[in-house]
């Protein structure tokens, strides 16, 4: 009897860790961020070309289940995260940003905040994203991340977002964007304007 | 030193048995959760369901995209029989996806383009299914169940109202022949 009680605390024992061990190597416990497993980096702007293949192994899908349920395989549309300004440093609704950038090789794109949940912060603004149809084909375009409306130009609200991040999505993008997205991707610049007070 | 060496051997084992089902169970997990809760919000089994306009309130999904409307069938093939999809045309970007009760996006279809100009027919089968008879557009489902996704651009009120008047036309039902 003693010995069979040893031997199922053994066996639970070791399923309990093997199982746990397999959540924190897909990032769905403990402190990895889903972006730490990034294997496209554009400029601080991240992506995981696995997304929603076939070929992605154990740990991708149950990343990309927790994380972006839904997805859609990359020659149809492709996602880029960043979490951090051009200086590296963590982004925070007590700061303002003026995110700029040029045309996209896509047949629509969009950027949008989430808060630290992967969610659309609580917030009754509006303005959760800027997209191509709101910029236009300009070459160059400048947009301002901040709590409060600025005066002119497009805006995204980072009112109740804590710490948050932004998703660049590229729709239909084009195939050089896939093949070599270091080259190919016209990646957004994030610098700090000012934060909560600082003069 | 036998005995020693039996549990070792026992705790690696379990211990990889534990890693494999987790990694397996938990896109299954996630992918079914989020079926029965728009199961509860409204979605049908074999219909389309178009969502409301995404918002900080309306979001049932992580990241969804505000600009974007979302119609959803949920699809159940346990009696083997295909579904017959259609998606209305759409003056502006369209697709249909195609997931898979692990998440696999194992089929999009583009509408608006091509054969779909006038709007994307499709045939979702289960595996190795008869379908010399089914019309428009053959897909194969890798399992009995999932969630077929429509997503049309609609980053305004005004486009989004005309996106309720056009997926009045889309279907998702068993096929009829």
């Amino acid at each position: 009897m003693k010995r069979l009680t040893l031997y199922t605390l053994t066996t639970v024992a070791g399923f309990v860790l093997g199982g746990a061990l397999a959540l924190q190597m897909s990032g769905l416990i403990g402190q990895r961020s889903a972006l730490v497993f990034a294997d496209v980096n554009v400029d601080g702007w991240v992506s995981d070309w696995s997304i929603s293949s076939a070929s992605a192994d154990g740990y991708t899908r149950a990343r990309v289940a927790r994380h972006g349920l839904l997805a859609l395989s990359k020659t149809e549309a492709v996602y880029f995260t960043r979490k951090t300004d051009n200086n590296g440093e963590t982004l925070r609704e007590t700061c303002d940003y003026a995110l700029t950038g040029g045309a996209q090789d896509a047949l629509w794109w969009s950027i949008t905040l989430y808060d630290a949940q992967s969610r659309l912060p609580a917030n009754s603004d509006k303005a959760l994203s800027i997209d191509a149809t709101q910029i236009g084909r300009n070459d160059s375009w400048s947009a301002v991340i901040s709590k409060t409306r600025p005066d002119v130009g497009p805006w995204i609200s980072s009112r109740a977002a804590g710490t948050f991040d932004l998703t660049l999505r590229l729709y239909r993008p084009d195939a050089d964007i896939i093949d070599n997205p270091n080259a190919a991707l016209n990646a957004p610049k994030l610098s700090k304007l000012k934060c909560e007070g600082e003069l | 030193m036998k005995r020693a060496m039996l549990l070792i051997a026992l705790f690696c084992a379990a211990a990889l048995a534990g890693h494999v089902f987790v990694l397996n169970a938990v896109p299954r997990i996630i992918m079914n959760k989020a079926m029965t809760k728009m199961q509860a919000r409204g979605v049908p089994v074999h219909g389309f369901a178009l969502s409301a306009r995404t918002t900080q309130e309306t979001q049932t999904v992580v990241r969804p995209s505000p600009d974007l409307a979302y119609s959803i069938c949920l699809y159940d093939l346990k009696d083997g029989g295909p579904l017959t999809i259609y998606a209305a045309p759409y003056d502006g970007y369209a697709s249909v996806s195609f997931f898979d009760a692990r998440t696999n996006n194992f089929a999009s279809v583009r509408v608006g383009e091509g054969d779909e100009a006038a709007g994307a027919k499709l045939t979702l089968h289960r595996e190795a299914q008869d379908m010399m008879e089914s019309p428009g557009r053959q897909i194969i489902s890798p399992g009995r169940k999932g969630i077929i996704l429509i997503r049309r651009l609609a980053p305004t009120q005004a486009e989004y109202d005309k996106v309720v008047e056009i997926s009045k036309n889309d279907r998702c039902e068993p096929a009829k022949y």
